[in-house]
Protein backbone atom coordinates (compact mmCIF):
# COMPACT_ATOMS: atom_id res chain seq x y z
CA UNK A 1 0.00 0.00 0.00
CA UNK A 2 1.23 3.37 -1.05
CA UNK A 3 1.96 5.95 1.69
CA UNK A 4 -0.69 8.23 2.59
CA UNK A 5 -3.06 6.78 1.03
CA UNK A 6 -6.42 5.73 2.52
CA UNK A 7 -8.06 2.64 2.30
CA UNK A 8 -11.79 2.59 1.99
CA UNK A 9 -14.00 -0.39 2.44
CA UNK A 10 -17.60 -0.88 2.13
CA UNK A 11 -19.51 -2.95 4.54
CA UNK A 12 -23.05 -3.97 2.90
CA UNK A 13 -24.98 -6.39 2.18
CA UNK A 14 -28.68 -5.44 1.00
CA UNK A 15 -31.04 -7.00 3.27
CA UNK A 16 -30.95 -5.61 6.84
CA UNK A 17 -30.07 -7.84 9.81
CA UNK A 18 -27.44 -9.92 8.57
CA UNK A 19 -24.71 -8.61 10.69
CA UNK A 20 -23.41 -5.52 8.73
CA UNK A 21 -22.41 -4.23 11.70
CA UNK A 22 -21.13 -6.77 13.67
CA UNK A 23 -18.76 -7.81 10.84
CA UNK A 24 -17.75 -3.93 10.71
CA UNK A 25 -16.76 -4.13 13.94
CA UNK A 26 -14.73 -7.41 14.53
CA UNK A 27 -13.18 -6.52 10.83
CA UNK A 28 -11.81 -3.03 12.46
CA UNK A 29 -10.91 -5.26 15.15
CA UNK A 30 -8.57 -7.06 13.09
CA UNK A 31 -7.08 -4.92 11.22
CA UNK A 32 -6.04 -2.57 14.16
CA UNK A 33 -4.51 -5.95 15.99
CA UNK A 34 -2.89 -6.03 12.26
CA UNK A 35 -1.29 -2.67 13.32
CA UNK A 36 -3.68 -0.42 11.12
CA UNK A 37 -4.66 2.84 12.21
CA UNK A 38 -8.28 2.56 11.75
CA UNK A 39 -11.98 5.05 11.76
CA UNK A 40 -15.04 2.83 11.37
CA UNK A 41 -17.36 5.39 9.81
CA UNK A 42 -21.69 4.41 10.85
CA UNK A 43 -23.16 5.75 7.38
CA UNK A 44 -26.43 4.20 8.45
CA UNK A 45 -27.47 7.69 8.74
CA UNK A 46 -31.05 7.16 9.07
CA UNK A 47 -30.26 4.80 12.32
CA UNK A 48 -26.78 4.81 13.13
CA UNK A 49 -25.85 1.73 15.69
CA UNK A 50 -22.77 1.09 15.95
CA UNK A 51 -22.04 3.44 18.94
CA UNK A 52 -24.31 1.03 21.24
CA UNK A 53 -22.53 -2.15 19.72
CA UNK A 54 -18.85 -0.02 20.91
CA UNK A 55 -20.34 0.83 24.08
CA UNK A 56 -20.11 4.62 23.05
CA UNK A 57 -22.48 7.71 23.61
CA UNK A 58 -22.98 10.23 20.96
CA UNK A 59 -22.12 13.61 22.76
CA UNK A 60 -19.64 15.73 21.07
CA UNK A 61 -21.03 17.00 17.67
CA UNK A 62 -17.99 17.86 15.41
CA UNK A 63 -20.17 18.86 12.47
CA UNK A 64 -23.35 20.29 11.22
CA UNK A 65 -24.54 18.70 8.14
CA UNK A 66 -26.65 21.15 5.79
CA UNK A 67 -28.42 20.83 2.64
CA UNK A 68 -29.72 24.07 0.63
CA UNK A 69 -33.42 23.72 -0.14
CA UNK A 70 -35.22 25.64 -2.52
CA UNK A 71 -37.28 29.09 -1.43
CA UNK A 72 -39.24 31.12 -4.58
CA UNK A 73 -39.06 34.55 -4.89
CA UNK A 74 -42.48 35.28 -5.97
CA UNK A 75 -41.98 38.57 -7.39
CA UNK A 76 -39.91 36.92 -10.20
CA UNK A 77 -41.59 34.11 -10.65
CA UNK A 78 -43.88 33.47 -13.69
CA UNK A 79 -45.47 30.24 -13.28
CA UNK A 80 -44.21 28.73 -15.95
CA UNK A 81 -43.80 25.25 -14.44
CA UNK A 82 -40.57 24.14 -15.36
CA UNK A 83 -39.05 23.61 -12.09
CA UNK A 84 -42.23 21.06 -11.68
CA UNK A 85 -41.27 19.15 -14.71
CA UNK A 86 -37.19 19.53 -13.46
CA UNK A 87 -37.80 17.67 -10.32
CA UNK A 88 -37.12 14.04 -10.33
CA UNK A 89 -37.75 13.73 -6.44
CA UNK A 90 -41.69 14.94 -6.47
CA UNK A 91 -41.26 17.80 -4.69
CA UNK A 92 -42.62 20.44 -6.75
CA UNK A 93 -46.83 21.17 -7.06
CA UNK A 94 -48.26 23.49 -8.84
CA UNK A 95 -51.96 24.33 -9.14
CA UNK A 96 -53.17 25.75 -12.70
CA UNK A 97 -52.31 29.52 -12.67
CA UNK A 98 -51.00 29.27 -9.47
CA UNK A 99 -47.28 29.81 -7.69
CA UNK A 100 -45.16 26.34 -7.57
CA UNK A 101 -44.65 25.31 -3.70
CA UNK A 102 -41.59 23.03 -2.44
CA UNK A 103 -41.82 19.98 -0.27
CA UNK A 104 -39.23 20.12 1.51
CA UNK A 105 -39.77 16.32 2.89
CA UNK A 106 -39.36 15.18 -0.56
CA UNK A 107 -36.50 17.20 -1.71
CA UNK A 108 -33.19 16.15 -1.96
CA UNK A 109 -31.61 19.49 -2.45
CA UNK A 110 -29.72 18.62 -5.67
CA UNK A 111 -30.00 22.02 -7.10
CA UNK A 112 -31.62 21.55 -10.39
CA UNK A 113 -34.48 23.54 -10.27
CA UNK A 114 -32.74 26.47 -9.15
CA UNK A 115 -30.75 26.21 -11.99
CA UNK A 116 -33.50 25.69 -14.78
CA UNK A 117 -35.55 28.64 -13.85
CA UNK A 118 -35.28 30.98 -16.51
CA UNK A 119 -36.04 33.94 -14.41
CA UNK A 120 -34.17 33.26 -11.04
CA UNK A 121 -36.86 33.34 -8.90
CA UNK A 122 -35.54 29.88 -7.04
CA UNK A 123 -33.41 30.63 -4.38
CA UNK A 124 -32.03 28.82 -1.66
CA UNK A 125 -31.64 28.79 2.05
CA UNK A 126 -29.45 26.59 4.33
CA UNK A 127 -31.30 23.83 6.61
CA UNK A 128 -29.69 21.28 9.31
CA UNK A 129 -30.12 17.83 8.15
CA UNK A 130 -27.73 16.14 10.38
CA UNK A 131 -25.19 15.90 12.56
CA UNK A 132 -21.59 14.01 12.29
CA UNK A 133 -20.23 12.70 15.85
CA UNK A 134 -16.39 11.03 16.05
CA UNK A 135 -15.23 9.44 19.33
CA UNK A 136 -11.80 7.69 19.96
CA UNK A 137 -13.02 4.10 21.35
CA UNK A 138 -9.39 2.79 21.91
CA UNK A 139 -5.76 3.37 20.78
CA UNK A 140 -5.99 3.36 16.97
CA UNK A 141 -9.68 3.37 16.59
CA UNK A 142 -12.14 5.95 16.16
CA UNK A 143 -16.15 6.10 15.36
CA UNK A 144 -17.37 8.30 12.65
CA UNK A 145 -21.10 8.71 13.44
CA UNK A 146 -23.37 10.11 10.89
CA UNK A 147 -27.16 10.91 12.08
CA UNK A 148 -29.97 12.41 9.35
CA UNK A 149 -32.58 14.90 10.77
CA UNK A 150 -35.75 12.36 11.90
CA UNK A 151 -37.74 12.45 8.90
CA UNK A 152 -35.50 13.55 6.39
CA UNK A 153 -36.80 11.44 3.56
CA UNK A 154 -33.67 11.99 1.59
CA UNK A 155 -30.61 10.81 3.28
CA UNK A 156 -28.12 10.06 0.37
CA UNK A 157 -26.45 13.70 0.54
CA UNK A 158 -26.15 13.30 4.21
CA UNK A 159 -24.27 10.21 3.42
CA UNK A 160 -21.91 12.15 0.99
CA UNK A 161 -21.35 14.85 3.45
CA UNK A 162 -20.16 12.32 6.39
CA UNK A 163 -17.85 10.43 4.18
CA UNK A 164 -16.05 13.88 2.89
CA UNK A 165 -16.24 14.66 6.65
CA UNK A 166 -14.80 10.74 7.54
CA UNK A 167 -11.46 11.25 4.70
CA UNK A 168 -10.66 14.77 6.61
CA UNK A 169 -10.48 13.47 9.58
CA UNK A 170 -8.58 10.42 8.27
CA UNK A 171 -5.64 12.87 7.21
CA UNK A 172 -5.86 14.70 10.59
CA UNK A 173 -5.33 11.47 12.56
CA UNK A 174 -3.11 9.46 10.16
CA UNK A 175 -5.95 6.82 9.80
CA UNK A 176 -5.08 4.36 6.97
CA UNK A 177 -8.15 2.19 6.63
CA UNK A 178 -12.02 3.69 6.61
CA UNK A 179 -14.43 1.56 7.13
CA UNK A 180 -17.84 2.29 5.76
CA UNK A 181 -20.76 0.29 7.18
CA UNK A 182 -23.97 0.82 4.89
CA UNK A 183 -27.46 1.46 5.72
CA UNK A 184 -29.36 -1.89 4.24
CA UNK A 185 -31.01 -1.64 0.61
CA UNK A 186 -29.70 -0.68 -2.66
CA UNK A 187 -31.29 3.16 -2.38
CA UNK A 188 -30.08 6.46 -2.72
CA UNK A 189 -27.79 6.56 0.58
CA UNK A 190 -26.61 3.07 -0.10
CA UNK A 191 -25.25 4.45 -3.62
CA UNK A 192 -23.85 7.41 -1.81
CA UNK A 193 -21.89 5.03 0.76
CA UNK A 194 -20.61 2.85 -2.09
CA UNK A 195 -19.67 5.54 -4.96
CA UNK A 196 -15.58 5.95 -4.41
CA UNK A 197 -14.97 2.88 -2.39
CA UNK A 198 -11.84 0.68 -3.30
CA UNK A 199 -13.72 -2.62 -2.27
CA UNK A 200 -16.63 -3.69 -0.66
CA UNK A 201 -18.19 -6.80 1.64
CA UNK A 202 -21.59 -7.97 1.58
CA UNK A 203 -22.31 -9.61 4.75
CA UNK A 204 -25.22 -12.08 4.14
CA UNK A 205 -27.47 -14.57 5.80
CA UNK A 206 -28.50 -18.20 4.21
CA UNK A 207 -32.23 -17.35 3.58
CA UNK A 208 -33.93 -16.83 0.41
CA UNK A 209 -34.23 -13.19 1.22
CA UNK A 210 -30.64 -12.82 2.20
CA UNK A 211 -29.79 -14.34 -1.18
CA UNK A 212 -32.62 -12.06 -3.12
CA UNK A 213 -31.49 -8.79 -1.80
CA UNK A 214 -27.52 -10.01 -1.93
CA UNK A 215 -28.05 -10.28 -5.65
CA UNK A 216 -29.53 -6.66 -5.69
CA UNK A 217 -26.50 -5.54 -3.89
CA UNK A 218 -24.35 -7.42 -6.16
CA UNK A 219 -25.57 -6.15 -9.55
CA UNK A 220 -25.59 -2.67 -7.48
CA UNK A 221 -21.44 -2.57 -6.78
CA UNK A 222 -21.13 -4.48 -10.46
CA UNK A 223 -23.14 -1.41 -11.51
CA UNK A 224 -20.58 1.02 -9.88
CA UNK A 225 -17.82 -1.45 -10.58
CA UNK A 226 -16.59 -2.44 -6.90
CA UNK A 227 -15.24 -5.30 -6.32
CA UNK A 228 -17.20 -7.07 -3.61
CA UNK A 229 -16.58 -10.20 -2.07
CA UNK A 230 -19.40 -11.92 0.35
CA UNK A 231 -19.76 -12.78 4.10
CA UNK A 232 -21.78 -15.71 5.14
CA UNK A 233 -23.06 -14.53 8.73
CA UNK A 234 -24.99 -17.56 10.78
CA UNK A 235 -23.37 -19.98 7.96
CA UNK A 236 -24.96 -23.08 9.92
CA UNK A 237 -28.64 -22.41 9.97
CA UNK A 238 -30.84 -21.75 6.89
CA UNK A 239 -29.58 -23.03 3.41
CA UNK A 240 -26.31 -21.86 1.78
CA UNK A 241 -27.37 -22.99 -1.28
CA UNK A 242 -29.14 -19.90 -2.42
CA UNK A 243 -26.27 -17.43 -1.56
CA UNK A 244 -23.92 -20.08 -3.81
CA UNK A 245 -26.11 -19.46 -6.57
CA UNK A 246 -26.38 -15.73 -6.22
CA UNK A 247 -22.20 -15.87 -5.65
CA UNK A 248 -21.61 -17.75 -8.41
CA UNK A 249 -23.58 -15.73 -11.04
CA UNK A 250 -21.70 -12.81 -9.83
CA UNK A 251 -18.53 -14.50 -10.23
CA UNK A 252 -17.42 -13.49 -6.57
CA UNK A 253 -17.02 -15.73 -3.90
CA UNK A 254 -17.19 -16.10 -0.11
CA UNK A 255 -14.11 -15.25 2.01
CA UNK A 256 -15.63 -15.81 5.34
CA UNK A 257 -18.50 -17.87 7.00
CA UNK A 258 -19.68 -16.97 10.55
CA UNK A 259 -21.42 -19.80 12.28
CA UNK A 260 -24.41 -18.68 14.41
CA UNK A 261 -23.00 -18.17 18.10
CA UNK A 262 -25.14 -16.93 21.04
CA UNK A 263 -22.03 -15.70 22.65
CA UNK A 264 -21.26 -12.60 19.68
CA UNK A 265 -24.96 -12.11 19.93
CA UNK A 266 -24.57 -11.79 24.15
CA UNK A 267 -21.41 -9.45 23.04
CA UNK A 268 -23.19 -7.56 20.63
CA UNK A 269 -26.10 -6.91 23.21
CA UNK A 270 -23.94 -5.82 25.80
CA UNK A 271 -21.42 -3.74 23.88
CA UNK A 272 -18.94 -5.74 24.22
CA UNK A 273 -18.28 -6.58 20.63
CA UNK A 274 -14.80 -5.43 20.80
CA UNK A 275 -13.74 -7.35 23.87
CA UNK A 276 -14.88 -10.48 21.88
CA UNK A 277 -12.51 -12.90 20.64
CA UNK A 278 -13.27 -13.89 17.38
CA UNK A 279 -10.53 -15.20 14.86
CA UNK A 280 -11.59 -13.42 11.79
CA UNK A 281 -9.83 -14.68 9.02
CA UNK A 282 -10.89 -13.95 5.47
CA UNK A 283 -9.89 -15.69 2.22
CA UNK B 1 -68.19 19.84 -11.11
CA UNK B 2 -65.56 17.58 -11.91
CA UNK B 3 -64.58 14.90 -9.55
CA UNK B 4 -62.10 12.17 -9.87
CA UNK B 5 -62.00 9.00 -7.90
CA UNK B 6 -58.75 6.37 -7.68
CA UNK B 7 -59.68 3.42 -9.13
CA UNK B 8 -58.14 -0.26 -9.96
CA UNK B 9 -60.10 -0.38 -12.90
CA UNK B 10 -60.83 1.40 -15.73
CA UNK B 11 -64.66 1.79 -15.52
CA UNK B 12 -67.30 2.94 -13.53
CA UNK B 13 -68.01 -0.68 -12.19
CA UNK B 14 -64.17 -1.13 -10.45
CA UNK B 15 -63.45 -0.38 -7.82
CA UNK B 16 -62.17 2.14 -5.91
CA UNK B 17 -58.63 2.21 -4.98
CA UNK B 18 -57.84 2.82 -1.36
CA UNK B 19 -54.32 4.27 -2.07
CA UNK B 20 -54.48 7.94 -3.45
CA UNK B 21 -50.46 8.15 -4.89
CA UNK B 22 -50.27 4.58 -6.16
CA UNK B 23 -53.81 3.66 -7.64
CA UNK B 24 -53.63 2.70 -11.49
CA UNK B 25 -56.22 4.95 -12.46
CA UNK B 26 -57.64 7.83 -11.75
CA UNK B 27 -61.54 8.19 -13.37
CA UNK B 28 -62.93 11.87 -13.78
CA UNK B 29 -66.85 12.35 -13.94
CA UNK B 30 -68.39 15.64 -14.67
CA UNK B 31 -71.42 15.86 -12.61
CA UNK B 32 -73.25 17.76 -15.01
CA UNK B 33 -72.56 14.78 -17.84
CA UNK B 34 -73.34 11.80 -15.44
CA UNK B 35 -72.22 8.78 -17.74
CA UNK B 36 -69.14 10.49 -19.36
CA UNK B 37 -66.03 9.98 -17.82
CA UNK B 38 -62.28 10.22 -18.78
CA UNK B 39 -59.72 7.63 -17.99
CA UNK B 40 -56.24 8.72 -16.69
CA UNK B 41 -53.33 6.61 -15.96
CA UNK B 42 -51.50 7.62 -13.05
CA UNK B 43 -47.86 7.70 -13.88
CA UNK B 44 -46.19 8.03 -10.50
CA UNK B 45 -46.99 4.72 -9.38
CA UNK B 46 -43.37 3.32 -8.73
CA UNK B 47 -41.68 6.55 -7.33
CA UNK B 48 -39.97 5.98 -4.48
CA UNK B 49 -40.67 9.15 -2.58
CA UNK B 50 -43.48 11.80 -3.49
CA UNK B 51 -45.72 9.61 -5.50
CA UNK B 52 -49.38 11.09 -3.83
CA UNK B 53 -47.27 14.76 -5.25
CA UNK B 54 -47.18 13.18 -8.36
CA UNK B 55 -50.53 12.17 -8.59
CA UNK B 56 -52.12 15.37 -7.12
CA UNK B 57 -49.83 17.11 -10.15
CA UNK B 58 -52.09 15.30 -12.52
CA UNK B 59 -55.04 15.69 -11.44
CA UNK B 60 -55.08 18.72 -10.46
CA UNK B 61 -54.21 19.70 -14.28
CA UNK B 62 -57.54 17.92 -15.06
CA UNK B 63 -58.83 21.28 -12.97
CA UNK B 64 -60.82 18.99 -10.94
CA UNK B 65 -63.01 19.89 -8.18
CA UNK B 66 -63.26 17.02 -5.98
CA UNK B 67 -60.99 14.45 -5.15
CA UNK B 68 -62.04 10.48 -3.86
CA UNK B 69 -59.97 7.76 -2.17
CA UNK B 70 -59.49 5.43 0.33
CA UNK B 71 -56.94 7.90 1.54
CA UNK B 72 -54.56 10.91 1.13
CA UNK B 73 -51.39 11.01 2.50
CA UNK B 74 -49.42 13.79 3.95
CA UNK B 75 -48.47 15.41 1.03
CA UNK B 76 -50.61 14.25 -1.57
CA UNK B 77 -53.46 15.89 0.61
CA UNK B 78 -51.27 19.32 1.63
CA UNK B 79 -50.70 20.44 -2.31
CA UNK B 80 -54.45 18.72 -2.78
CA UNK B 81 -55.92 21.75 -0.66
CA UNK B 82 -53.38 24.34 -1.79
CA UNK B 83 -54.80 23.59 -5.33
CA UNK B 84 -58.55 24.66 -3.64
CA UNK B 85 -59.61 20.54 -4.40
CA UNK B 86 -61.65 18.96 -2.12
CA UNK B 87 -60.47 15.86 -0.71
CA UNK B 88 -63.41 12.86 0.50
CA UNK B 89 -62.73 9.34 1.93
CA UNK B 90 -64.16 6.04 1.19
CA UNK B 91 -64.21 3.09 3.07
CA UNK B 92 -64.17 -0.52 2.63
CA UNK B 93 -64.55 -1.88 -1.41
CA UNK B 94 -67.18 -0.06 -3.11
CA UNK B 95 -67.58 0.78 -6.77
CA UNK B 96 -66.50 3.84 -8.50
CA UNK B 97 -70.39 4.45 -9.29
CA UNK B 98 -71.27 3.76 -5.41
CA UNK B 99 -69.19 5.97 -4.22
CA UNK B 100 -70.41 8.96 -6.57
CA UNK B 101 -73.76 7.95 -5.77
CA UNK B 102 -72.58 8.56 -1.80
CA UNK B 103 -71.38 11.21 -2.82
CA UNK B 104 -74.37 13.18 -4.20
CA UNK B 105 -76.54 11.87 -1.32
CA UNK B 106 -74.13 13.52 0.98
CA UNK B 107 -72.72 10.12 2.87
CA UNK B 108 -69.26 10.60 1.99
CA UNK B 109 -67.22 12.66 4.63
CA UNK B 110 -64.65 15.33 3.64
CA UNK B 111 -61.37 15.35 5.30
CA UNK B 112 -59.50 18.00 7.41
CA UNK B 113 -56.63 16.03 8.00
CA UNK B 114 -54.52 13.71 6.09
CA UNK B 115 -53.59 10.08 7.03
CA UNK B 116 -49.70 8.65 7.08
CA UNK B 117 -48.69 7.48 4.38
CA UNK B 118 -49.68 3.82 3.88
CA UNK B 119 -53.26 2.91 4.37
CA UNK B 120 -52.44 -0.57 6.00
CA UNK B 121 -50.84 1.11 8.62
CA UNK B 122 -53.11 1.89 11.34
CA UNK B 123 -53.75 5.03 11.06
CA UNK B 124 -57.05 6.84 10.22
CA UNK B 125 -57.78 10.12 8.43
CA UNK B 126 -59.62 12.63 11.05
CA UNK B 127 -62.99 13.41 10.10
CA UNK B 128 -65.24 16.20 10.32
Amino acid sequence: MKKGKIRKIAISGGKGGTGKSTFSVLLANKLIKEGHKVALVDVDVECPNDYLLLNQKLRKIEKFVYAKFPKLDKRKCRKCGLCVKSCKSNAIFQAPDRYPIFLQELCSACGVCQLICPYNAIHTKRVKTGKIFATCVKKNLWLVTGQAKAGLEETGPVVAQVKKFALDFAKKKDIDTLLFDTAAGVHCPVIQALIGIDFAYAVTEPTPMGAYDLELLLSLSQKLKIRTKVILNQANLGNKKFIEKVVSKYKTQIVNTIPYSKNLAKAYSNGQLLDFKYNLKLK
Amino acid sequence: MKICISSIGKNLSSSVDPRFGRCPYFLIVDSEKAKKFKVIENTGTQAQHGAGVTAAQIIANQKIDIAISGNFGPNAYIVLSQAGIKCYTVSGSISVKEALQLLDQGKLQQIIKASSGHPDNGFVAEKK
